[in-house]
């Protein structure tokens, strides 16, 4: 059993030997820690926060940014044991096959691997968020059960299913510091270090390994790990960061030779009220405007998602649409309702009106891009600077999926779609986040298109890799967390076997 | 007079009444000025609101190229070209609803008429 250890009780310079420092203790780095718990392998698990989230250590997560609008850099993270578990929504959906498959309509696309890849991973990655049995592919026939689904007419979207992590009971969701700390404990060959914050990768002055990782606290203690492997796992952009500024042997940082550490920044865009879908009938199951729980352990909520021949033959980016609150409609509505609905032969009397929200996927963008700044944190590593830029055509793109939504409640005569957003003004009125953050330590199998290969280790280096959602080259719409767990549990089978 | 000949008068006023409240005012069916379009027209359920969603139609052509298009395009009876529209994905946006053509160009008529 080892306790949580409190890296401001180390003696200074103490220098750590483990097999594997993961770097980071959020759901990847424990996610990872657990998966090698069955081995001989010391983990050493470096976590620059504690159980409990301080102003202080929040702080270095502080950033700029330029371009369009975006969440400050420190809204989005929580720098303590479980990182963006303690915030988020836990909302759980696979990636589809097409979001691994290169689209020749989107510049960059493709994953080094398919999705089969990853397919034996997934069971174990529901279980670690607790979202009940995976029953993705059955909601339809679950939710029929419970209330008629809104019949939409052939064509390019079709309805599909999130599931929701859940800690216990009706407490939502899962937080991995919580949640797994006794699991940490109870590990053996796990050491768990909190208040640890990792400044710098040095690298063997041929750059062909990590050397060290130098330490600091906030309380001025540096010490020194040197392990045998290394795993990123602070988070789309702190791994970016931390690999910038590690930068005394190579000079533009370590993984950088291609310039592609930081570029490729993404996030999922939830633009709200995006349309306004009209049911005929007036009546809506109630999993299309709620998590329901379907009573076999699963919580669920319905969306239209594009189907993967759709998305090729319109050239659309991934999203998931949701039905949100109702609205009331103006007198043109009321007219266009009336005016459709006899004219489609069907009975809109009792018709009401929803809000209609997403998540999307952004194109592929080397611009939209993390860089280091003059401007140092409190342990004087530089903070980061983040250029945001969503185009017209991200929002044109996704306008085609909803069109070809308002046209299949058409042909079903199940409802009446509005576009609401035309303009980029009104896109953005509206804008939320998905503080996903993704892409900037991106998966390519070939070095001058990818920091990290299709393994998740770093080009060029034979001891450091990346875990998290830093590492997805494409990234659908679909919330990262279930997927990168499922990535960081093949990664855990990877280092099994170099690490043994 | 007796009395079924007074019923049978009654009944027969009331008739030539509820006709000609029917027939004259829009007490129970809204009547319209006649057009040149009507034949069009009638294919609206409620002419009114196809009227207000006509109304704001962006760049509508006048009700004479809008019947000539719509005797075009509309050969068989409304359900038929609208169901038409919906699978050529032939939808035209009013103030952001997504509406098949003909119903949009019939309720563009209405507004113009």
């Amino acid at each position: 059993m080892s306790a949580f250890v409190d890296a401001r009780t180390l003696a200074a310079g103490t220098v750590l030997k483990p097999d594997i420092a993961i770097v980071g203790g959020g759901p990847a780095g424990i996610s990872l820690a657990l998966a090698l718990a069955a081995t001989k392998l010391d983990i050493l698990l470096l976590e620059s926060g504690s159980m409990n989230l301080d102003p202080a250590v929040q702080d270095m997560y502080a950033g700029s940014q330029s371009g369009d609008d975006y969440a400050s850099l420190d809204a989005g993270r929580l720098r303590t044991l479980g990182g963006g578990t303690n915030h988020w929504g836990g909302w759980c959906r696979p990636l589809d096959a097409s979001d691994f498959e290169k689209r020749d309509w989107v510049p960059h696309s493709g994953w080094p691997f398919p999705r089969t890849a990853l397919d034996p991973y997934y069971p174990r990655a529901q279980a670690l968020v607790e979202a009940g049995p995976w029953i993705y592919d059955q909601g339809d026939r679950l939710a029929s059960a419970k209330a008629p689904m809104l019949p939409l007419g052939h064509g390019g979207l079709y309805t599909s299913w999130f599931q929701f992590s859940k800690m216990r009971g009706d407490v939502l969701p899962t937080r991995f510091g919580v949640r797994y700390e006794a699991d940490i404990k109870a590990a053996a060959t796990i050491k768990p270090l909190l208040n640890a914050n990792v400044t710098a990768i040095r690298l063997t002055p041929d750059a062909r390994r990590v050397d060290r990782l130098d330490v600091a606290t906030l309380t001025g203690l540096r010490f020194t790990v040197k392990p045998r492997h290394v795993v990123l796992a602070a988070g789309g952009m702190e791994n970016a960061r931390l690999l910038l500024a590690s930068n005394d042997v190579m000079k533009a940082g370590v993984g950088n030779q291609n310039d592609m550490v930081g570029r490729f920044f993404g996030d999922n865009p939830i633009p709200r009220d995006v349309a306004t879908l009209v049911v005929f009938s007036g009546k809506r199951g109630p999993y299309y405007g709620n998590n329901l729980n379907m009573g076999n352990g699963a919580i669920m909520r319905a969306v239209f998602a594009p189907t993967a021949a759709f998305a090729r033959s319109r050239h659309i980016m991934g999203s998931l649409t949701t039905m949100e609150h109702p609205v009331e409609l103006d007198e043109t509505g009321k007219a266009a309702v009336i005016t459709a609905a006899i004219a489609l032969g069907v009975d809109a009397s009792n018709a009401r009106a929803f809000s209609v929200g997403c998540g999307m996927e952004l194109m592929p963008d080397p611009d939209r891009r993390l860089t280091l700044t003059g401007e140092k944190d409190a342990l004087g590593l530089p903070r980061l600077k983040l250029h945001m830029r969503v185009t017209d055509d991200d929002f044109a793109r996704y306008r085609l999926t909803l069109a070809e939504l308002g046209r299949q409640l058409l042909a079903s005569g199940a409802g009446l779609l509005r576009l609401n957003c035309s303009h980029r003004e009104e896109w953005l009125k509206n804008m939320d986040w998905g503080h996903h953050h993704l892409g900037t330590v991106r998966m390519h199998s070939n070095p001058k298109q990818g920091v990290v290969d299709g393994d998740g280790k770093v080009h060029g280096l034979a001891n450091l890799h990346v875990a998290g959602s830093a590492v997805f080259p494409t990234y659908g719409a679909s919330n990262p967390t279930l997927n990168l767990l499922a990535l960081t549990l093949r990664l855990a089978d990877h280092l099994k076997r170099i690490a043994a | 007079m007796n009395r079924r000949a007074l019923l049978a008068g009654l009944a027969a006023a009331g008739g030539a009444l509820a006709a000609g409240l029917y027939r004259f005012t829009d007490l129970f069916v809204k009547h319209y000025p006649p057009t040149a379009h009507d034949d069009l027209l009638e294919e609206l359920g409620d002419r009114d609101q196809a009227a207000r969603l006509g109304a704001a139609v962006d760049n509508a052509p006048d009700a004479k190229a809008l019947a000539a298009r719509l005797r075009t395009s509309l050969q068989g009876d409304l359900a038929t070209a609208v169901q038409a529209d919906i699978a050529a994905g032939r939808l035209t946006e009013v103030k952001g609803w997504l509406l098949p053509q003909t119903v949009v160009l019939l309720s563009a008529l209405a507004a113009k008429s």
